[in-house]
């Protein structure tokens, strides 16, 4: 039977870090990614430019790096502000810089120019008179969005948003980098422990496969859902 | 008198450096059936899309029933004022597209029901009742549950007309409605549509179908390059051209 002398309970509790962080993520990955999209295909160039740079920077920059700036970073901005309240405005306030938000905010951020590109191919694949048609009938750009565009385009985002939701499940393990008591940190430290690596990392492998199943499965049913009326599956 | 319908003057669009329109008016009394006829590139359907600002004129006004659309320049060129205004108009003018556009995820029903329900305000059960009634009008009581992918040209056409008539329009807007049916699909949309005209609809539609034109039109307009070329009833138009490019145009060239 297997031994996880006493790191059991540790191990589960790192396994709900896991996919809350992933959770988290993915859903300010793609409230990100929408943002991004609809800015690279409006009109304005501002916005155009802004979307861009920030998909150039987050493709560019090797995760870890960016992680590390953002918590790091983070704290060095959230010590200024509230240097600045204390002196400028006698308000005394420490805020740690929290680990777990760090890690939500970077995947987050990682995913969300990823996701961008995503949605912006599933807007582009959807037809257009199906648009026009919304707006023939009155319905505002909001109420397009809603009820047309977005279901539309999610057919086409879902193969894509898939794959990228695998990859942000396995990048959350590089959480443990800034201090944040994941399962894979958990394993790691149960390992050097007990000097028998395999008795908590094949549980790892076999937690993030779990998991990993289970989405698939989700998104095989957000598939059929959003396929409805677009030929036989 | 009541107010004109709609009512359009002086559209002019250019597309890059090409003048499609170059001032077109049109008048739209209640029940009037307005056809507009052209070879290809005269413009009628870009008119048409004016219409209801899918396009948006270089210049021009748009009236229904008195009101004035108001219109603003921008850096990209003249725009609508006030977007609130233009959503309101066009839930007044529906349009029957060339390829349909039925929402592909959704059933016929549903299509029928979404504007009524999210544009108009109307509640489901009402929307339903009326849709309901719509489509038996068109033949179509056993599709209500397909999608249109499951669906014929010609029935989902009879479907656009049903959701178009689901808004109580004031004016419907026909762009080639029959432009991308087989034609032994023709015959059922081109009936749903005298039907209406008959019932006093007012109807501005741009067709090929020259029958349908001499039969059930008020007024014929002829479009060539972006202007009006010859306008009249169907009689004096198509019974008596003009100008030679008309009578070359209503010659049979097969």
């Amino acid at each position: 039977m297997l031994d996880l002398q006493g790191y059991g309970p540790r191990l589960i509790e790192g396994a709900g870090v896991t996919v809350q962080l992933a959770v988290l993520s993915l859903l300010l990955a793609i409230a990100l990614g929408l943002l991004t999209a609809t800015a690279k295909m409006s009109r304005s160039w501002l916005l155009h430019g802004i979307a861009t740079a920030y998909t150039t920077l987050i493709r560019g920059v090797p995760d870890l790096v960016l992680m590390m700036l953002l918590f790091y970073g983070g704290q060095i901005g959230v010590n200024a502000i509230s240097d600045i309240l204390y002196y400028d405005f006698e308000i005394d306030l420490y805020i740690n810089f929290n680990a777990f938000a760090a890690g939500v905010l970077t995947i987050g951020f990682i995913f969300g120019a990823y996701m961008g590109e995503t949605f912006r191919g599933a807007f582009m694949a959807v037809d257009n008179g199906q648009v026009e048609a919304g707006r023939a009938y009155g319905m505002s750009n909001a109420l397009v969005f809603r009820r047309i565009r977005f279901p539309q385009m999610m057919r086409h985002a879902l193969p894509g948003l898939s794959n990228n939701w695998m990859v942000l499940l396995k990048t959350t393990a590089l959480v443990s980098v800034i201090g944040l008591t994941d399962m894979v940190r958990v394993a790691a430290e149960a390992s050097r422990a007990t000097h028998e690596p395999f008795v908590f990392l094949i549980p790892v492998a076999v937690a993030y496969l779990l998991i990993a199943s289970v989405s698939e499965w989700i998104f095989a049913r957000l598939q059929k859902r959003y396929d409805i009326g677009f030929g036989e599956h | 008198m009541a107010a004109t319908p709609l009512e359009v003057r002086n559209i002019k669009k250019r597309f890059g450096d090409t003048e499609v329109l170059k001032g077109l008016s049109l008048e739209a009394q209640k029940g009037d059936v307005i056809t507009l006829i052209g070879a290809s590139g005269s413009g009628k359907s870009t008119f048409l899309r004016c219409m209801n600002l899918l396009e948006q004129p270089d210049e021009g006004e748009i009236i229904l029933h008195g009101d004035t659309i108001r219109f603003k320049e921008t850096r990209r060129g003249r725009e609508p004022a006030d977007i609130k205004q233009v959503v309101q108009m066009r839930a007044k003018l529906s349009m029957v597209f060339q390829n349909f556009n039925l929402w592909a995820h959704m059933t016929l029903l549903e299509n029928i029901i979404e504007a009524p329900i999210h544009v108009l305000g109307k509640s489901k059960k009402e929307a339903t009742e009326h849709a309901y009634a719509l489509l038996e009008r068109v033949g179509l009581t056993a599709r209500a549950h397909a999608y249109p992918a499951q669906m014929s040209g010609g029935q989902q056409q009879r479907g656009a007309i049903a959701r178009a008539l689901a808004m109580d329009p004031e004016v419907m807007l026909f762009d080639e409605p029959t432009s991308a049916l087989d034609p032994e699909l023709v015959g059922d949309v081109l009936k749903v549509m005298r039907d209406l005209a008959n019932e006093g609809r007012t109807m501005v539609v741009v067709t090929h179908e020259m029958s349908f034109a001499r039969d059930v039109s008020s007024q014929v307009i002829y479009l060539h390059q972006g202007l009006v070329e010859e306008a009249g009833t169907p009689g004096d138009v198509l019974g008596n051209p003009q100008s030679s490019r008309l009578k070359q145009f209503l010659t049979p060239n097969y």
